[in-house]
């Protein structure tokens, strides 16, 4: 059996690239691509406790979060397709009108 | 294991469901009606607040859906914060609706009364999961709103920046809370405390006794994800790009409904569920100090860089970092008055800052222009105005007996009765101190514009004309400000029945 | 009935303030009538509650104890002894003669103008009779706003400046004492174990010593920056000179004395080991303030500024007085506060009358007036005489008391001090010389007009008030006394207690006299019956 160390483990390098990711790319898209691997981290943690305590609660969780990031990208992608209409980019250093 | 159906108690939500289907009837009717009559979807929604507000009187506190849902006294006072806030961004939005939102009026205010409900559903969850849904439902819609000015570049920009960095806190949240879940096994708030309190019980759960490091990650997750909420540095710099790019009044909302709503998250996880990690004895290794040092660096960076800034907006961005920090003092002094603390200073934040927006609005209205200094020479063509900000400015600078000195006097009573009964919290004791010394610069900036206000001289004074809800939103917002700062025994009553609301967790 | 008075005269000004808000911005007389009605009502309030006040017993007297904010102990209680009596009368009497002086000289926002100086007078009669530490915050800090606006609005060319300048200074010294009240409280609760910001309650706990001496420190300074005593002095030469006239008269004839009045009401009931103390400090600080205060009015060009240096030197004496810890200089103190609201009052207002005629107010563009302004010249030698503290004025009995108190307290502290006064005659004289007498050499002072009605209907109430506690000053040290002994019986009291009992062990600076003085105070109260 795998060990839930393991899961954590991988859990944290995935949340680990993800806040890489936001922190270092200029392109919206990828950056909000990242959150979502955000997102599936603290998924995989709650899955793997889950599992581990035998506790159901998690697996039920993890369909809410689910949904909330659907709900996150539908907005979000609403959002990028709009200022690129406006601005013709999505790199977010262009962004400057506001002092960032 | 066995499944019990949980105990579901619909009536207790009763306003929640009512103002949620009424933001959906909001929007609904604009498609349906073709936008005839400008006003009348902000009407339609200030009429389902003001129903909501009828319903909370008859509904009943108490437990509903398995102990997801906790109607107590902390949660109906911040829910009267949510629905003053939205009542009031929604008056002070009228003037908008002739003039930058012609289309889609309905949207704007469904979505207003939207986040609202993710806020009341927030104030009242009891469980890490409602918590997070509640929180991510207040944001959502302002991730829309703040971008609402679809051709405005600077609204979209600030909507993007708000969505960026909401998610990302978010997602920071929603890790650090699974941890929370993983090594406490629960996600029930008043359970997650008990287990830590009884740390012997935690032979329930193996994990959790050499998790110490995995503890102290979540911690600071949480911290960083609720940081980012309430604007505390070094999580502040979306701030001031938000707020100036943002709708006027979608400001006012988040500076006053959004920060309320960061804060409930704050005293539901770190001090209802977390309190003992909060060690006094064992400080400074305890996220108090954590807290403590973002709380002084919040009044710090605000009320310095605050003197800098030429936009109102910008100002009062700044402003609103310092203000999270006064009431993060509160919020630490873990003690009776804390809470209750921390409830009257964002009431009393609640009239001074939405009627401060509200009058923002109007002259952005009338000029676009949000500088200081096209507020020049106010003082002759719209003394009503000037006066109210003049009472507005010194509200938020503390001066008696408005409402807003006696929340920072209030505030720091419960620091300073923390610090003289805690043992090892000295610290405490510094934190005031700042918030003493940066009230000063504070002076210093709210002066500066009832200054241009009073006695710059200028050759083109503007002419506001005022629509009548804006003037109701800035008559409610002096009212609010001068009666509960001369009597502020009702709301000190009313918020402390809140340390209660959290049974016997609080020394 | 009784009740009623001292609540009635500390917000019928802030009535006035509500009733000229709903006049029209245009209808300059009938504001200036208003005001002027509202400031005289309210002076023969006070007159009345001064015929009413007792002056035999001690202990406060008209009080009023409501509860405000129950859940936290805040109450609404107000009361007054002689010290505040004769300190809201001086309040009243100023307020109606600013309102008559501001007659003609405000033009630009006339409403505003009143309006702002009726809030003033109740935030300044509200600090003189709240018995509550948390009201009496309140219109302390109530009283900055009206002022602000008074120098920011109607000032000089530098009015911006000295208006925030004031501000923040005042502001972080109020910030401080917030906090040193907040821990009074709590340190009570845990005395009494009820919450209350009650000073009459709060002046019997005992503290220990350390934090009664940081928490003195900490008043202190408030009430020090609102004296100012050096060297927290530098606002007010800034905010005396770019206020207008009335702000400067109300500034130097009340404001100041809300600092003095804090340390005898505040600081030394409630905190006596500290007062005995840092007794020697503040008394060195006041004859540096004394002698500081006068040289520099000397070298001043400008006649405002002068005033307002010797302003630092004669609130030095106030202070002095005060920390001498004996009866005379205590009675002295409170006496010569009320002394220099009047002469310094007086003195403003004079220099805004040839300000109003000339514009200027220097020194060397003056010369001569006497032969111009014959009785102009002959009003500002009365005042100009009893800011020197000749006899027969109130300057003299203010300050021989105060020289009497500190001679006895140490004799150095008396003969530095008394330099004070030689160098008060010096530069008030020189300077009175250099505008009065002499050739009139400027052309543009040959035409001017002597007093109006109006400006000598402003200046005789002073004058009178200038002879009448020069040669019968009983009156009002009748009314000082049993208060002063009351403040002293607080001081004397920690001071035996300890020597006594000694439970611990503090280096208390040897007293002399003063310790005595204050054990014969306290017997004398015993004896009293009380």
């Amino acid at each position: 059996m795998v060990p839930i160390s393991a899961y954590l483990i991988l859990a944290a390098v995935l949340f680990g690239i993800g806040t890489v990711g936001v922190l270092i790319s200029r392109n919206v898209i990828v950056m909000f691509m990242s959150i979502e691997l955000m997102l599936n981290a603290a998924n995989m943690v709650l899955i793997a406790f889950s599992r581990a305590l035998s506790i159901a609660d998690g697996h039920v969780i993890v369909f809410l979060v689910l949904t909330v990031a659907a709900a996150e990208a539908a907005v979000g992608l609403g959002l990028i397709i709009m200022i690129y209409r406006n601005r013709a980019t999505i790199n977010i250093d262009r962004f400057s009108l506001l002092k960032w | 294991m066995e499944f019990q159906l949980p105990e579901i108690n619909l009536q207790l939500m009763a306003p929640e469901i009512f103002l949620f289907l009424w933001a959906l009837a909001v929007m609904a009717f604009d498609v349906t009606t073709k936008r005839k009559s400008s006003s009348t979807a902000g009407n339609l929604a200030l009429v389902g607040l003001a129903v909501t507000g009828v319903i909370m009187v008859f509904t009943d506190q108490g437990r509903g859906f398995g102990n997801m849902f906790f109607n107590d006294s902390m949660a109906v006072f911040f829910k009267v914060i949510f629905l003053a806030a939205a009542f009031m961004a929604i008056g002070s939005s009228f003037g908008l609706t002739h003039t930058r939102i012609l289309n889609h009026r309905g949207e704007y205010f469904g979505l207003i009364l939207l986040s609202t409900v993710g806020m009341m559903f927030l104030a009242s969850s009891s469980e890490l999961i409602s918590l997070y849904i509640g929180l991510e439902l207040t944001t959502i819609p302002l991730f829309v709103l703040a971008a609402f000015f679809k051709d405005d570049r600077k609204s979209v920009e600030a909507g993007i920046k708000y969505l960026v960095v909401g998610a990302f806190s978010s997602a920071l949240l929603l890790y650090g809370l699974s941890f929370i879940y993983g090594l406490t096994g629960t996600t029930d708030i008043a359970q997650i405390r008990s287990i830590l309190a009884h740390s012997a019980v935690a032979g329930f759960n193996p994990a959790y006794q050499e998790s110490t490091p995995i503890m102290v990650m979540a911690v600071l997750a949480i911290l960083g994800g609720i940081g980012f909420k309430l604007a505390l540095p070094p999580f502040h710099q979306w701030v001031p790009d938000v707020y100036e790019g943002a709708p006027t009044p979608i400001t006012a909302f988040l500076s006053v409904g959004s920060k309320a709503a960061g804060l409930v998250a704050f005293a539901k996880i770190m001090i209802m569920g977390l309190y003992d990690l909060y060690d006094p004895s064992k400080a400074p290794n305890d996220w108090g100090i954590l807290v403590g040092v973002m709380a002084a660096a919040a009044m710090i960076v605000g009320n310095v860089l605050a003197i800098r800034q030429t936009n109102i907006k910008r100002m009062l961005a700044y402003s609103s970092i310092a203000h999270a920090g006064y009431v993060m003092v509160g919020m630490l002094a873990l003690n009776s008055l804390g809470l209750a603390s921390v409830g009257y200073y964002m009431f009393a934040y609640l009239f001074t800052n939405m009627g401060a927006f509200a009058i923002v609005a109007l002259i952005e209205d009338r000029t676009g222009s949000c500088e200081i200094a096209s507020y020049a020479g106010l003082s002759k063509t719209s003394p009503f105005l000037a006066i109210s900000m003049t009472i507005f400015l010194l509200s938020l600078t503390g001066i008696p007996p408005l409402a807003g000195f006696f929340g920072k006097f209030y505030v720091f009573a419960a620091a300073i009765k923390m610090a003289e009964t805690g043992s090892g919290l000295t610290w405490i004791y510094w934190l005031v101190g700042v918030g003493l010394v940066t009230s000063v610069f504070a002076l210093y900036y709210y002066a500066n514009v009832m200054r241009t206000m009073y006695f710059v001289e200028t050759d083109s004074p503007l002419k506001v004309t005022m629509s009548p809800m804006a003037v109701a939103v800035i008559v409610i917002g002096v009212v609010g400000v001068v009666v509960f700062g001369l009597n502020p025994q009702p709301i000190v009553q009313f918020a402390s029945d809140m340390p209660a609301a959290l049974g016997a967790l609080l020394p | 009935m009784e009740d009623l008075f001292l609540t009635i005269v500390t917000f019928f000004p802030l009535l006035g303030a509500v009733v000229l808000l709903f006049v029209p911005a245009n209808q300059h007389s009938t504001i200036k009538g208003t005001s002027l009605i509202v400031a005289f009502v309210t002076m023969l309030f006070s007159f009345w509650i001064y015929n009413r006040f007792d002056p035999v017993a001690s202990g406060m007297q008209f009080e009023v104890n409501l509860p405000w904010v129950q859940s936290l102990g805040i109450d609404y209680h107000l009361g007054i002894d002689g010290i505040s009596l004769l300190l809201i009368v001086l309040t009243t009497v100023l307020t109606v003669l600013c309102v008559i002086a501001a007659w003609h000289s405000v033009t630009e926002g006339v409403k505003g103008f009143f309006i702002s100086m009726l809030l003033l007078t109740t935030g300044m009669i509200g600090v003189f009779v709240s018995l509550d530490l948390f009201l009496f915050y309140v219109f302390w800090e109530v009283m900055l706003v009206p002022m602000y606006f008074l120098i920011g609005v109607w000032g000089g060319p530098r009015r911006v400046y000295a208006a925030i300048k004031f501000v923040l200074f005042t502001m972080f010294g109020s910030l401080l004492m917030l906090v040193a009240l907040l821990y009074v409280y709590f340190e009570y609760q845990a005395f009494a174990g009820e919450y209350t910001f009650d000073l009459l309650k709060i002046m019997n706990m005992p503290l220990a010593y350390h934090p009664q001496l940081w928490l003195f420190g900490a008043f202190a300074l408030a009430f020090a920056i609102k004296v100012p005593l050096f060297p927290f002095h530098t606002w007010l030469p800034d905010a005396h000179v770019q206020a207008p006239t009335v702000g400067s008269v109300i500034l130097a004839g009340v404001l100041l004395k809300m600092g003095t009045y804090g340390f005898l009401r505040i600081c030394m009931p409630l905190f006596p080991d500290a007062t005995i103390a840092y007794m020697p400090y503040i008394c060195i600080l006041a004859i540096i303030a004394i002698i500081y205060g006068a040289l520099v009015s000397m070298v001043q060009r400008d006649v405002k500024s002068l005033v307002a240096f010797s302003s630092v030197s004669h609130m030095g004496f106030v202070m002095l007085g005060m920390f001498s810890l004996n009866l005379q200089g205590v009675e002295g103190a409170v006496l010569q506060m009320i002394n220099h609201g009047i002469s310094t009052g007086a003195l403003f207002l004079i220099v805004g009358m040839i300000y109003e005629r000339r514009h200027t107010r220097m020194i060397e563009d003056f010369g001569g007036l006497a032969k111009v302004m014959p009785v102009f010249a002959t009003f500002f030698m009365i005042v100009t005489l009893s800011s020197i503290g000749l006899p027969f004025t109130n300057g003299f009995v203010g300050e021989f008391l105060i020289l009497l108190g500190a001679f006895k307290a140490n004799t150095w502290y008396g003969v530095l001090a008394s330099s004070g006064v030689i160098l008060a005659a010096c530069y008030m004289l020189w300077m009175y010389q250099r505008v009065v007498y002499g050739k009139v050499t400027n052309p543009k002072n040959q035409n001017l007009k002597d007093l109006s009605a109006r400006e000598r209907l402003v200046l005789i109430p002073l004058v009178v008030l200038i002879f009448w506690i020069g040669i019968y000053p009983s009156p009002f040290l009748n009314r000082i006394e049993p208060a002063a002994k009351q403040v002293l019986s607080h001081v004397g009291k920690a001071s035996t207690v300890q020597l006594n009992e000694s439970y611990e062990i503090v280096d208390v600076p040897v007293l002399g006299a003063s310790s005595d003085d204050a054990e014969a105070a306290l017997a004398e109260l015993e004896g009293a019956g009380r």
